[in-house]
C-alpha cells in the first residue's frame, strides 16, 4: 500500500517537471497562433517562420560566440583551479576555492546587478564581451567541479612515473595528465557551453543592445503571433541541450572507467 | 669507503616537512650490485629516504649522491635511477607495450629495435606474448611485473622499489620475492627495497637498514641483524626476543660477566655485549628458538634452568612455549619444531630448559 502511494506520486511529480517540455514539440507543429487545445492540425510552418526570422539569427550568432568563448575560458579557469586544488597546498586554498564555487549559492540576480554597477561605474560599455564576463563567473564553478573530480580519480604516482621514465613536467602533463583528464574537459566544455546558452538574467543585465537567444525568446512573448515559431525553437533547443548533456555523461564516464576510479555519480 | 665502492650515498641526509623532522641525520652507503632494504614500520621514513634517490623529495641538508655523483638540482627525469611504485602506476590510457616502451620515448634506436627491447623486457619478467593487452585487464601481479618490465627496459643504476609486493596476497607475494631475487641476480641492477615486512627483508636482502623515527637504528646484513640486534628496538621489529634483567658483576676487555634471573652466573662475550640507550638497565635478550625444551631425561645442554610452562600456542609444524624459568618474574618464550611423534606439552608441566651462552645478547 505505501509503496503504490510513493510510486504514484513518484509519477505525478515526474510528470509535473516534464509534462511541460512535452508540451513544446506538440504547439510547434500545431496549425494554429493560438497556444491552446484542441489542436487543429499538424503543420510545419513554424519552423519555417522561424528560419526566415532575421533577429533570430543575429541572436543565435551571438550567442554562439558567447557559449563558445565561455565554455573555452571557463574549463581553461576550472582546470587550473582543479590542479591547484587537488595536487598543492597553499594558504588560504579553502578560502581561494570557496571563492570560486560561490556563484554557485549567489542569487544570481545580485551578482548580475552588482557587475552591471560596477561595469557601469569604470565605464565599460555592455555588449557581447561583459556577457561573457558574467558567464564565465557562473560556469567556471561548475567546470572546477567535474574537472576536480576528474583529477582527484588520476593516482599522483602515474606523473611521478613518466618523470622517472625521462619526461620532462610538461611533456608529463602532455602525454599523461591531459590524455587521462581529457574527458573530463570534454564534459566541462559542453556543460559550460549548455548553461551559457540557455542563461538569462546575465545576459538580460549585462548585454545591453545585443540580443542573444534567451533575451530574444523572452522579448518574442510579447507578440502573441510568434510564440508559435518560439515553440518549434524551443523544440530544437530541448534537443540539442539533451544530446550535449547526454555527449557530456558519456565522456564523464568513459573518463572514470579508463583511469580505474569508482563511479561517484554526476550530473546525469 | 670510496665512491668505487659505493652505488649510493647519504651524507647526513636531513629532511624537515615544516616542523616535522622526517629524516635524522641518514648517513650510509648502498653496494653496487646489491639488495638492499630499507625495513622499518610506518612512517619512519623509509619512503621519504627512497624517493629523495628518485628526486620526488628534496632534502634540507646533507647529500645523496648516486654513482658517485651529487643529486643536488638533479630532477627526477634526469636521474640514473628507475621506481616501482606502490600502486604500479601503469599508465591507463596505454597498452602493456607502450607503458613498457614508455621510457624509450627519446631513444634514438629505430622503432623497430625498441620494440625487440620491449618484448625482451616483458619476456625477462614472464609476460611473453601480452605487448597488445590493454592494461586496466591485468591482473595485480601482471601490473606488477609490467612495472618492473618498465623501470628495467632502461637499464637504470639503480632500481628502487617502493612496498612493491604489499597489495599482493601471500602467496603471490612469496613467489614475487623469489622472482625478485632472481631477477636481480640476473640483471645486476642495484636494488633497493622499502618494505614494513621483517620477513620479506630477511628473505631478499643482502643488507637491511632498519629505520626508527627517521634515523637508520642498524645497517647490517640480515643474519647479523637476526644474531646481534644493537638495540631493543631492533629485534622487537625483527622477529621476538626474550628479554630477561641482567646485573654486571665485572668486566673485562674480552668478557662481561653477569647475574641473571633465572639463568645464573654467566659471561658474555664482548662481541654479544650492546651498547644501549642511556638510561636504560641491562638486560640479556635471546631468541625463541635458542632455548629448548629438554624431553628426553638423558639429553644434555651447555646450561639447563627447570621451568613451568604458562601457555602453549600450537602452529602446526611449531609449537610455541611460553614457560617461567625458576626464579624469574617474566615469561619467556621458546619455539620448538614438532618432529613427528613428539608430544605436545600441556600448560602447568615442569620441563628441564636448554640453553646456550653464545645465544645470549647483553644491551647494557
Amino acid at each position: 500500500m505505501k509503496v503504490h502511494a510513493l510510486r504514484s506520486y513518484t509519477i505525478a511529480y515526474l510528470v509535473f517537471l516534464y509534462a511541460p517540455i512535452i508540451l513544446l514539440p506538440l504547439f510547434a507543429f500545431n496549425d494554429s497562433k493560438v497556444i491552446a487545445f484542441p489542436l487543429s492540425g499538424f503543420t510545419t510552418t513554424w519552423f519555417i517562420t522561424m528560419w526566415k526570422d532575421q533577429s533570430l539569427w543575429t541572436a543565435l550568432k551571438n550567442s554562439l560566440v558567447i557559449s563558445i568563448s565561455v565554455a573555452v575560458f571557463s574549463t581553461t579557469f576550472g582546470l587550473f583551479a582543479s590542479r591547484a586544488a587537488t595536487r598543492f597546498e597553499f594558504p588560504a586554498k579553502g578560502a581561494a576555492l570557496g571563492l570560486i564555487m560561490l556563484p554557485l549559492v549567489l542569487p544570481e540576480m545580485i551578482v548580475a546587478m552588482s557587475m552591471l554597477v560596477v561595469l557601469l561605474a569604470i565605464g565599460v560599455p555592455l555588449s557581447i564581451f561583459t556577457i561573457i564576463l558574467g558567464h564565465v563567473l557562473l560556469c567556471t564553478p561548475f567546470s572546477t567541479a567535474i574537472l576536480t573530480s576528474a583529477f582527484q580519480s588520476l593516482d599522483q604516482s602515474l606523473e611521478e612515473a613518466a618523470m622517472d621514465l625521462g619526461e620532462t613536467p610538461l611533456s608529463t602533463v602532455w602525454l599523461i595528465v591531459l590524455p587521462l583528464v581529457m574527458p573530463g574537459i570534454i564534459s566541462s566544455v559542453l556543460i559550460c557551453f549548455t548553461i551559457s546558452l540557455d542563461e538569462f538574467i546575465m545576459s538580460y543585465f549585462l548585454g545591453g543592445n545585443e540580443p542573444v537567444l534567451s533575451t530574444y525568446i523572452f522579448g518574442q512573448f510579447r507578440f502573441p503571433a510568434r510564440v508559435p515559431a518560439i515553440m518549434a525553437l524551443g523544440t530544437i533547443l530541448v534537443c540539442l541541450s539533451i544530446t550535449l548533456l547526454a555527449i557530456a555523461e558519456y565522456f564523464r564516464r568513459r573518463g572514470i572507467a579508463k583511469s580505474g576510479g569508482k563511479d561517484t555519480g554526476g550530473f546525469l | 669507503m670510496s665512491t668505487k665502492d659505493a652505488m649510493i650515498e647519504f651524507r647526513d641526509v636531513h629532511k624537515y616537512y615544516g616542523d616535522y623532522h622526517a629524516l635524522r641525520g641518514i648517513t650510509a652507503t648502498i653496494r653496487p650490485g646489491e639488495f638492499f632494504s630499507l625495513l622499518g614500520p610506518s612512517g619512519c621514513g623509509k619512503t621519504t629516504l627512497l624517493r629523495t634517490i628518485a628526486g620526488f623529495e628534496g632534502i634540507s641538508s646533507g647529500a645523496v649522491l648516486v654513482d658517485g655523483r651529487d643529486m643536488s638540482g638533479v630532477p627526477a627525469h634526469k636521474r640514473p635511477t628507475n621506481m616501482v611504485f606502490q600502486s604500479y602506476a601503469i599508465f591507463p590510457h596505454l597498452s602493456v607495450e607502450e607503458n613498457v616502451g614508455f621510457g624509450l620515448r627519446k631513444d634514438p634506436r629505430s622503432s623497430a629495435d625498441k620494440a625487440r627491447a620491449v618484448g625482451e623486457a616483458l619476456e625477462m619478467v614472464g609476460l611473453k606474448g601480452y605487448c597488445k593487452r590493454a592494461s586496466h585487464a591485468l591482473s595485480g601481479g601482471q601490473r606488477q611485473r609490467v612495472a618492473l618490465a618498465r623501470a628495467l627496459i632502461l637499464k637504470p643504476k639503480v632500481l628502487l622499489l617502493d612496498e612493491p609486493l604489499s597489495a599482493l596476497d601471500k602467496k603471490m607475494r612469496e613467489q614475487m620475492q623469489m622472482e625478485l631475487i632472481k631477477l636481480q641476480r640476473q640483471v645486476g641492477i642495484t636494488f633497493i627495497l622499502v618494505t614494513h615486512d621483517q620477513e620479506e627483508a630477511l628473505v631478499m636482502s643482502d643488507r637491511i637498514a632498519v629505520m626508527f623515527e627517521g634515523e637508520i637504528a642498524q645497517l647490517a646484513d640480515p643474519e647479523t641483524l637476526y644474531r646481534r640486534p644493537n638495540s631493543r628496538k631492533v629485534p622487537n621489529f625483527i622477529g621476538t626476543m626474550n628479554f630477561l634483567p641482567a646485573k654486571i658483576l665485572q668486566e673485562s676487555a674480552r668478557a662481561v660477566e653477569v647475574d641473571v634471573a633465572g639463568f645464573g652466573r654467566v659471561n658474555v662475550d664482548a662481541q654479544q655485549v650492546m651498547a644501549c640507550a642511556s638510561g636504560e638497565s641491562a638486560t640479556v635478550g635471546f631468541r625463541p628458538e635458542t632455548l629448548t625444551v629438554l624431553f628426553d631425561p638423558s639429553a644434555k645442554s651447555e646450561r639447563e634452568s627447570m621451568a613451568t610452562i604458562e601457555e602453549v600456542i600450537y602452529f602446526g609444524d611449531m609449537t610455541y612455549y611460553d614457560v617461567r624459568i625458576d626464579g624469574t618474574g617474566t615469561p619467556v618464550r621458546i619455539s620448538m619444531s614438532n618432529v613427528f611423534g613428539r608430544q605436545v606439552l600441556d600448560i602447568g608441566a615442569r620441563v628441564r630448559v636448554g640453553w646456550s651462552l653464545g645465544a645470549l645478547v647483553l644491551f647494557r
